[in-house]
């Protein structure tokens, strides 16, 4: 029986060591510096572009906010568990009372909150921005909020594909389940029509069902034209989160429990 | 007699790449280290040493046998809460400082932090690194990098100290510093199994030792029970008078005046020797028996090549 408090402190002091190592690596702060010139820019394109300054910097800003923390999860999260192996460290650690899955559940949360900080600091700047151009909504942080969630879906499906292959191939997968989430909401509209049989029909609908979705949290045009979001949607998208998260690290753990670390 | 580690049967092996070819690092490896020793475990590279401390670590599974570590079957969590590890040629994280480090590992065991921060502060001290805890590990030497391995591996105080290859790499000085650190852990109680390709160092701290070759215990045994009773040769010293014959057997490694000095290879020429002394009335000053070194055993296990 795991003891938690035992438990905690040790997801506590994985995560914790996980978000060291992010703040305390230069491709951090070069990620981010280049996302908040991004953000600056906006301002700029507001001028050239057709429509409101406001309009402009609320969509290029919400949308450069939400590429850069994917980018950010994709390529800090695959990394998470096959460094700690091609470095050797990962010796030190689970040779330690600590069970593997408390150890992937740390790597998982640390880089959560290293992009939590990462996202707050581009939402400060992009609210600078807003605030200047005087086109500030407190709305862009429910906006942020879904990024949010899509990172956490996102961090979790790199750390399963990092705890069973190499870099690249996690890369590859992650990117792939990116865009398959970003797509995947267009797939009934796309070739409903063009089916007649209703098994096809319905073997369309199952596939649509099992793909994920990530399209279901971006809720960035609906900020801009300042649409409200639908009652209970916040709900079913942070289960939606919860569930796919948890399915993800389960998978991850049961892959990786017997894993030889040779 | 208490144990610290048991281990049966052990077995090992490895796929190659696209599973086409196994490679058997362990082949029934057994072998007993009873609680309060310096354990060398002995071998050369690839022979299996650092897959066996892994398996006892639980960083690598076995494909069969059996291990039992301080009284408990396999490398449980529990287990490991007893048990310290220091791993061949240590990684860390290097962006972390020496006091940083121990007190994230240290919280891998739930020790609360002000206790952590007291120990850290005397296994700092202990292994010579005082002045060298708020430094980035960046930027510690070799040395230093082993000797902050073995105060991690201290952290919890723990009964069976397990170091891959401690010495390796060290210059002379840290080799008798990682020495002396051994000695005292075990003057503390603790059992110390390590392993190593340095003899002379294992010679001069083991109780027992096990030599392991291609995966297989080849010898095991108190260190002084396995070398003694090999003797590899006798010197001989006698006062002679003139015309005395060196019998056959052995040879002259000094001849002054009256004093000879021989080396015997046997204990049947050592006898022959002693003999014709007597019989020529010859002072037999000394027979002094020199063991086998730890070296000359390994070497007498090594396969036919390599030995040659």
């Amino acid at each position: 029986m795991t003891n938690p408090v035992l438990m905690s402190a040790q997801v506590y002091a994985i995560g914790k060591n996980t978000f060291k190592e992010a703040v305390r690596s230069r491709v951090f702060y070069i990620l981010l510096a280049f996302a908040i010139c991004l953000l600056l820019f906006s301002y700029v394109l507001g001028f050239l572009a057709v429509g409101t300054i406001r309009k402009v910097v609320l969509d290029v800003g919400l949308s450069t906010i939400s590429y850069f923390s994917a980018m950010t999860a994709i390529f800090v999260g695959i990394g998470l568990i096959y460094q700690e192996i091609e470095k050797k460290t990962i010796y030190n650690i689970l040779s330690k009372p600590l069970p593997r899955s408390h150890f992937l559940v740390g790597r998982c949360l640390g880089l959560m909150s290293v992009l939590l900080v990462n996202l707050m600091a581009m939402m400060a700047v992009l609210s600078a921005v807003l605030v200047f151009v005087g086109g500030f909504t407190p709305r862009i942080f429910e906006a942020a909020f879904f990024i949010y969630l899509e990172l956490m879906i996102l961090t979790a499906v790199a750390l399963f594909f990092s705890s069973i292959t190499s870099p690249v191939v996690s890369a590859l997968c992650t990117i792939a389940f990116y865009l398959i989430g970003h797509t995947s909401s267009a797939l009934p509209d796309l070739l409903l029509p063009n089916i007649t049989s209703d098994f096809g029909k319905r073997a369309i609908l199952i596939i649509y069902h099992l793909l994920p979705d990530l399209n279901m949290l971006n809720i960035n045009n609906l900020v801009a034209y300042n649409i409200p979001v639908a009652a209970g949607f916040t709900w079913r998208a942070v289960l939606y989160t919860g569930l796919m998260v948890s399915i993800l690290l389960l998978a991850a753990g049961l892959a990786f429990k017997r894993r030889d670390l040779v | 007699m208490e144990e610290a580690v048991r281990i049966r049967d052990l077995n090992k092996s490895f796929r190659g790449h696209l599973s086409l070819s196994t490679h058997h690092v362990l082949r029934g490896v057994s072998l007993t280290v009873p609680k309060g020793v310096i354990y060398g475990f002995l071998g050369p590279n690839g022979a299996g040493k650092t897959t066996t401390l892994k398996i006892l670590t639980g960083l690598l599974f076995p494909d069969g046998g059996e291990i039992t570590v301080l009284g408990r079957t396999g490398a449980s969590p529990k287990i490991r809460r007893r048990i310290g590890f220091l791993p061949e040629t240590p990684y860390f994280y290097d962006y972390l400082t020496g006091a940083e480090l121990l007190s994230f590992l240290g919280r891998l065991f739930g020790i609360p932090k002000a206790e952590l921060a007291d120990r850290s502060e005397v296994l700092l001290k202990s292994v010579g690194l005082e002045n060298k805890g708020s430094v980035q590990l960046r930027k510690y030497s070799k040395g230093m990098l082993q000797r902050i391995g073995l105060a991690q591996a201290l952290i919890n105080d723990p009964e069976l100290v397990i170091l891959d290859e401690p010495v390796s790499g060290l210059d002379p000085v840290g080799r008798r510093e990682m020495r002396d650190l051994i000695l005292d852990l075990k003057a503390k109680g603790k059992t110390v199994f390590f392993s190593s390709h340095i003899l002379s160092d294992a010679e001069s701290i083991c109780d027992e030792v096990a030599i392991l070759m291609q995966g297989q215990v080849v010898k095991e045994g108190p260190l002084d029970k396995l070398l003694g009773s090999e003797i590899g040769f006798w010197d001989v010293t006698l006062r002679v008078g003139r015309g005395f014959q060196i019998p056959e057997g052995c040879s002259v490694l000094v001849q002054q005046d009256t004093q000879v000095l021989l080396r015997v290879e046997d204990e049947k020429s050592l006898e022959k020797v002693l003999d014709a002394a007597r019989e020529a009335k010859a002072g037999i000053r000394a027979v002094v028996p020199h063991k086998s070194s730890l070296e000359d055993l390994f070497m007498a296990q090594l396969p036919g090549e390599r030995a040659q």
